[in-house]
């Protein structure tokens, strides 16, 4: 069982999308803060509305329903497929094919939003998301929804440059895979800690004597299609 | 073909499928492409063939890119640019007026149709309770203390009583107050109703009896105080839409409980999913009627100087026209051409 929560949607063309789940804790945070735009906004209606006697009532009642159920699915159904407090910590909604959330998927997930506010503050919802891999809450689930990240983390960078030397011995398709994997994550590890990976890989340096991961990334340059000497 | 020569060749390409994707998304150029365009004015129109080509080129270099293991920062950048434009290309387009003519036209009433059976249940399961309960505290108007208390029964005497004209004396502004209240609350009874149905529909029987009962016991008491033609001529307008209402959102819940408890041929998950696709088209069209509901009871049901018997007359034909628009409605053509008829 892999740990890490990546959902992968498969497209007509055959590609696997991955897409990465929010999980509980940005999506509550990102719940606080629509709680405090509705708020908002819900005072600055009463300000407006409450000269206005019956016909300001009106509306203000009005608006609250508007802001307890349709807020969501406004937002959602934007460009952006988020609420400004889903946008503001990264987070989209869309559905589980990957697409842009649909207006009858956003209205589901929406209205199901009671039936995850039952008993009491989101029992049932913060309960299916921890149980699932996927995050849903029962809304989701019913509408075929996720909530993800927008933007994924860039852990691998282009490979450092260093001159390239061919291995010492034929590489199986995994190992070369490996190694490059290595080199790209060279600016995230510390020099000590790729040193001690580079180490691992000695047998398949060409000059065992040299500096470690001086040479593996030599190999990883020669893996990647860089010929002869200095970059 | 290794990485680095693949990443030379293909390059260009992607750059092409990035920027027809920042315009398309409606992000601002970058400097180095607004240069590109100021001699020759406004940049090409966004040309949507070549960017399902550009796509599907994508696409292909994307599957090479993983087959091959070509390093990741490669794979991810393939990876991003293919997303992107999967939910461009794919993004459906067909919202608007004339979806919404269809759906009032076409689509609510056959589907309330398609949910006969749920109607049914949720029908019996509100009007049983409804029926009884109103007959038992007609009987007995005592009986109204088993769901209300005193406090309230009184409440309801004084809103209904002839002297009092409790709401005959409203002015045009409590009735914008009443429609808001009215819109507030009886759409989130509905959406409850529907909501329930999660829990393997006993939410939706749970709200379908209780709405029932209550309302019932109400109807059963003040017709028992001798407040009826006040109370009915009051609820038989908008009655028509808001009790149908309740009951087809009670019907969609149902469903929803149905396809998790009898999954048939697909997984629950599966049934749900698609249940709530088909009961979600009820629930736009409860929507609709409780708005409308609102706006009656709080405009036309309250207004003290119509006539009790233009008000019954005006419900009866309020009744017909609901039971004939979800009955009838949106039947395709008898012997019509099919395609004419969608």
């Amino acid at each position: 069982m892999s740990l890490d929560t990546l959902y992968t949607a498969e497209t007509p063309e055959g590609i696997a999308l991955s897409l990465r789940p929010a999980g509980l804790v940005p999506r509550v945070l990102a719940y606080g803060v629509d709680l405090g735009v509705r708020i908002g906004i819900y005072l600055a209606v009463t300000m407006l509305a409450l000269p206005f006697g019956g016909m300001g009532k009106a509306l203000l009642l009005v608006t609250y329903f508007l802001l307890e159920w349709f807020y969501p699915v406004l937002f959602e159904l934007t460009r952006s497929g988020a609420t400004p407090g889903k946008r503001m910590f990264g987070l989209q909604v869309v559905m589980d094919s990957g697409l842009p959330v649909t207006p009858a998927a956003a209205i589901t997930r929406n209205l199901l939003r009671a039936a995850d506010f039952f008993p009491f503050l989101y029992g049932f919802g913060v309960v299916s998301m921890l149980l699932r891999r996927d995050f849903k809450r029962l809304g989701d689930l019913a509408a075929g929804t996720l909530v993800v990240y927008r933007d994924s983390v860039a852990l691998h960078g282009e490979l450092p440059p260093a001159p390239a030397a061919a291995p010492a011995r034929a590489l199986a398709p995994r190992e070369q895979a490996a190694i490059v994997a290595w080199a790209g994550r060279a600016s995230r590890l510390t020099p000590a800690r790729l040193d001690e990976l580079a180490v691992l890989a000695r047998s398949v340096t060409p000059n065992p004597q040299g500096d470690a991961t001086r040479e593996l990334l030599g190999v990883a340059q020669w893996l990647v299609g860089r010929r002869g000497g200095t970059p | 073909m290794t990485p680095l020569q693949f990443e030379t060749r293909n390059a260009p390409l992607w750059q092409e499928l990035e920027t027809a994707l920042d315009r398309a998304e409606g992000k601002k150029p970058d400097k180095e492409a607004r240069d590109k365009y100021t001699h020759k004015g406004k940049p090409p129109p966004l040309d949507g063939a070549r960017l399902a080509e550009l796509y599907r080129r994508s696409c292909e270099h994307l599957a090479l890119a993983q087959a091959r293991a070509y390093p990741i920062h490669l794979t991810q950048r393939l990876e991003s640019l293919t997303q992107r434009a999967h939910r461009l290309i794919y993004r459906r387009h067909d919202y608007g007026l004339a979806r919404l003519k269809h759906l009032v036209l076409v689509d609510f009433p056959q589907s309330v149709r398609s949910h006969r059976w749920y109607l049914l249940a949720a029908t019996l399961l509100f009007a049983v309770p409804l029926l009884a309960v109103g007959w038992a505290t007609w009987r007995d108007p005592g009986f109204i203390l088993h769901l209300a208390d005193a406090q309230q029964a009184q409440e309801y005497d004084r809103m209904y009583d002839e002297s009092a004209r409790a709401l005959g004396a409203r002015d045009a502004s409590t009735d914008w107050q009443m429609f808001g209240f009215y819109v507030m609350h009886n759409i989130g009874i509905g959406f409850q109703c529907f909501a329930g149905g999660l829990f393997a529909g006993i939410g939706s029987v749970f709200f379908l009896l209780f709405n029932g009962a209550q309302i019932g016991g109400v109807a059963g008491y003040l017709a028992a105080r001798g407040h009826g033609e006040n109370f009915y001529s009051f609820v038989v307008t908008h009655g028509a839409f808001e009790l149908t209402a309740i009951v087809l959102s009670g019907a969609a819940g149902l469903r929803l409980g149905h396809a998790l408890l009898v999954p048939g041929r697909r997984t629950r998950l599966d049934a749900l999913k698609h249940a709530a696709g088909d009961a979600i088209v009820v629930v736009y069209g409860v929507i609709g009627m409780l708005v409308a509901a609102a706006a009656i009871e709080a405009f036309w049901s309250s207004a003290r100087w119509v006539m009790p018997q233009v008000k019954y007359g005006v419900g009866a034909a309020c009744w017909a026209l609901v039971i004939a628009y979800l009955g009838w409605q949106g039947r395709p053509l008898r012997g019509g051409d099919v395609s004419n008829a969608g």
